[in-house]
């Protein structure tokens, strides 16, 4: 157990190493994040939303940045995965004493790191610039960044198992993130939608997860958010085995084809 | 009691759909046929053995390659690596070997230093922290690169990316290295130089070795093993010199003489021992003639000298060809 966690620990090392020679993109990354903040909590403290303060009882402004940081969180997340399976690199590890899911969690791992500093980003310039109030359930956010982190992932390795098959071109990638700008209250909440589509609002994670990491996040206690927590628990439990099953059964496919190594 | 046999294959077979060739249809509607790229294989290595397993494009050597090295699965049939079964005992197997792929650079980080990808790679091989750093320096002593050791891979030249590789291979220090084409694509200088660690180096450390290839007078210079496989069978099977006999049938020797008449030249003819006779003046000067001999057999060498002696004909030169294993590829390739 200690073998597979250090090689977690070498699986980040080498990415950091690897990311902190990419200066230009370092700085795109950590301006796109700037701007996108400024300009949304700019949008939001000069507008309001009437169903945004009733169902949050929180200004528009402190509403589109936290839905914002998370976005971009849950975007950086999809793709994770599939920007770790480089056919060479992964045959490479594929041959070594090294098990599948130290291989998933090592070369995830320090892109969710980046992402959190990016979240931190997105917060700390709605908190000093425009003066959002944060009251943090340190122990709430935990759990349900535990709750998203896992069910992106699950997202993730079926994204990249479908990759590992078509080589190019993943439908499911797509079409989350498409149902999480529609569906998953990020900067509108689907109570502003039609009654249909509101109904397909509850039925992806994206919604629960942005849902309660708001009021995690506002100052709202576990209680409170209970149902919401619950049903991200429970869709976390059936899609990160999912995409495990998924994710194995087309790696496995495709070692059987002797198609791993095409792209 | 300790197996003698490194890797053992029994009746392995690989197959494959590919699509059809045909330009008339799209490619989505092309039809998918059976490839059988390994055919019902037996092969035994025994340890310390250096094997050479040699075959045009297409033969299965690849395919073999990554079976053994649990990256493909088998359809039929099984192998065993170090006494472990590739299929049922995959940690174990991947414990006990070390792959070279021949584009196995690509699996490097450019943006780390020759060292700190070995870094990476003695952390996931299980090398011990405590000796990680050892390691890593002495298989860069051992493949050249010590000097090099902390420049970025991006600066490695394709010889060095190379050496890096094999450097790679050998950090975990395994008793079974499966070396697949090391030397493809590199300068005649950077191949030899992997020719001679292995030969020399790898030998020394008594590692049993499959080192694929299309070269053929390397594996004859590496190898004390040599199999030739062609459409995933193995055809033949032995030293290199007992290769290159297989395709011997007739000896030929040329011998160059001085004042040679017609008439004694159709005596050589007729003799019993010869074939075939036919001039060529090469390596003759002046007055001298030069004959290529093909006899049945080297044993009957003598009776042409006796009857150029009873002749009173100036033997001037005698030379014997032998095949080249080229020769011995191209001609047991074609049989099959």
């Amino acid at each position: 157990m200690n073998e597979e966690i250090e090689k977690i620990y070498y699986f980040m090392k080498r990415d950091i190493i690897s990311f902190s020679t990419y200066k230009t993109n370092i700085a795109i990354l950590v301006l796109t994040a700037l701007f996108g903040a400024l300009s949304f909590a700019y949008l939001g403290s000069n507008a309001e939303m009437q169903s945004v303060l009733q169902l949050y009882n929180m200004d528009l402004a402190t509403y589109l940045i936290i839905g914002l940081a998370f976005s971009t969180y849950l975007n950086q997340s999809l793709t994770l995965i599939q920007r770790t399976i480089n056919p060479w690199a992964l045959e490479e590890v594929l041959v070594s004493p090294t098990r599948l899911t130290t291989f998933i969690v090592g070369s995830s791992l320090w892109g969710f790191i980046w992402s959190t500093m990016v979240v931190v980003i997105y917060l700390a310039i709605g908190v000093f610039i425009f003066g959002i109030s944060l009251s943090v359930n340190v122990l709430g956010t935990l759990i349900v960044l535990a709750l998203g982190i896992g069910t992106f992932i699950g997202f993730s390795m079926i994204g990249a198992g479908i990759l590992i098959l078509t080589k190019q071109g993943d439908p499911v990638t797509a079409l989350i993130t498409i149902a999480t700008g529609l569906f998953g209250n990020v900067l509108f909440p689907p109570q502003v939608m039609p009654p249909l589509l509101q109904a397909i609002s509850y039925l992806v994670p994206q919604y629960y997860f942005f849902t309660t990491i708001r009021l995690m996040l506002t100052g709202w206690s576990i209680q409170m958010i209970l149902p919401e927590l619950l049903t991200l628990a429970l869709m976390c439990a059936i899609i990160v085995p999912l995409g495990y099953a998924v994710y194995y059964w087309c790696l496995k496919t495709a070692r059987k084809n002797g198609t791993l190594s095409w792209f | 009691m300790q197996k003698e046999n490194a890797i053992e294959i029994h009746n392995l077979t690989k197959i494959f759909k590919a699509k059809t060739n045909s330009e008339r249809r799209f490619p989505l509607f092309r039809k998918t046929v059976p490839i059988k790229a390994i055919d019902n294989l037996n092969l035994t290595i025994k340890k310390g053995e250096l094997f050479g397993l040699l075959g045009p494009n297409g033969a299965g050597k690849t395919t073999l390659v990554k079976m053994l090295c649990t990256l493909l699965p088998p359809d039929e049939g099984t192998a065993t690596i170090n006494g472990f079964d590739i299929i049922k005992e995959q940690m174990n197997v991947k414990r006990s070997i070390g792959t070279l792929f021949s584009v196995g650079e690509r699996g490097f980080f450019w943006r780390l230093s020759g060292y700190r990808n070995l870094e990476f790679f003695a952390a996931i091989y299980n090398v011990p922290r405590q000796r990680r750093y050892q390691r890593i320096m002495e298989v860069l002593k051992l493949v050249g690169l010590e000097g090099s050791a902390f420049d970025l891979f991006q600066k490695y030249s394709g010889g060095m990316k190379r050496k890096l590789s094999l450097a790679r291979t050998l950090l975990p220090d395994p008793p079974i290295l499966l070396l697949d084409e090391p030397t493809a694509g590199l300068d005649v200088l950077s191949s030899r130089n992997i020719r001679e660690f292995v030969r020399e180096t790898v030998r020394e450390s008594g590692k049993t070795v499959l080192y694929t290839t299309h070269y053929i007078e390397e594996a004859a210079q590496i190898c004390d093993t040599i199999g030739i496989l062609r459409n995933g069978q193995l055809i033949a099977r032995d030293t290199p010199d007992a290769i290159r006999s297989m395709i011997k049938e007739r000896e030929l020797i040329y011998i160059v003489v001085e004042e040679i008449t017609q008439a004694q030249l159709e005596k050589i003819r007729s003799l019993e021992s010869i074939v075939n006779v036919t001039e060529n003046n090469q390596d003759a000067i002046g007055n001298q003639k030069g004959f290529c001999l093909e006899l049945k057999s080297i044993d009957q060498v003598p009776s042409i000298f006796d009857f150029l002696f009873r002749e009173k004909i100036k033997l001037v030169n005698f030379s014997r060809e032998e095949p080249t294993l080229e020769d011995a590829f191209i001609e047991l390739t074609k049989r099959a």
